[in-house]
């Protein structure tokens, strides 16, 4: 058996684009999951049953986001195959910054202005560490 | 918040941080020769129970806490998190990297005061 030390050359299997992909399904994921919990908040139910978020399971958009998320869980595992955590991690901050925006967009929350600094510092903090890791990985 | 609060938000973060460094390092045993799956099982499965005591903790604290309070100790976890793959993984960090680390946390901060009062 050969020892493969680099990531497959194929542009659908390259790491980083399954970093990127994991922030969209955690996103997605979490945005389907608010759908399908306000949903089934109205429903009638004991108030201690609502409590253990069962009740959620009720509702298609919180299984599909249960199923995002184990996906994007398996997708993990492969970006962690290749990157290192310290990178992949910072990069999954942004999923913070896409949540906001798809809440505002497609569920019409707002962001305040303190929101609004909060995403761009956390924006600019991922462009620094990331730069930081794409030098490293040029050295080697 | 009581010390005893506190503590179990400082663990919860702490098994997230050490669950993810569990899966890492046996991910990173995927395709090496010798094969190694004992390392790879070993890894994947700590890492695991892991996340699911961080999930167990975060979700006791969220029922007693308010979102506010609770959300600006996640801009805690990228700063433990590269200080852990640093010590265990041996994962390089520069003096850009902790500016970015840095800018996350202030930035998680600034999200988590902009969460308004009384909401869960």
């Amino acid at each position: 058996m050969t020892t493969p030390t680099k990531p497959p050359s194929a542009w659908y299997l390259n790491p980083y684009l399954h970093l990127g992909l994991n922030c969209a399904l955690m996103a997605a994921s979490e945005l389907l999951l608010k759908v399908g919990a306000t949903e089934q908040s109205g429903i009638a139910a004991p108030e201690w049953l609502k409590g253990t978020g069962l009740t959620t399971l009720g509702s298609w958009w919180t299984i599909a986001g249960i199923g995002l998320y184990i996906l994007a869980f398996v997708n993990w595992l492969y970006v962690l195959r290749w990157i290192p955590l310290n990178l992949a991690y910072l990069v999954t901050s942004s999923v913070q910054v896409l949540i906001a925006l798809g809440a505002w967009l497609l569920l019409g929350e707002g962001i305040s202005l303190l929101r609004w600094g909060g995403i761009a510092l956390i924006t600019a903090g991922i462009v620094f560490s990331a730069q930081s890791s794409a030098q490293a990985e040029e050295k080697l | 918040m009581t010390p005893l609060t506190v503590t179990l938000v400082l663990l919860s973060q702490l098994a997230q941080v050490g669950g993810q460094v569990l899966l890492k390092h046996g991910m990173s045993e995927v395709g090496r020769t010798p094969r190694r799956t004992g390392a790879v099982l070993r890894g994947l499965g700590g890492g695991i129970a892991l996340l699911t005591a961080w999930f167990g903790l975060w979700m006791g604290l969220m029922q007693k806490l308010e979102l506010s309070q609770l959300y600006p100790f996640t801009g805690l976890s990228p700063v433990l998190m590269v200080l852990a793959a640093s010590l265990f993984l041996r994962e390089r960090a520069d003096g850009r990297t902790w500016l970015g680390v840095a800018l996350i946390t202030a930035g998680t901060i600034l999200v988590a005061f902009s969460v308004p009062a009384g909401s869960h």
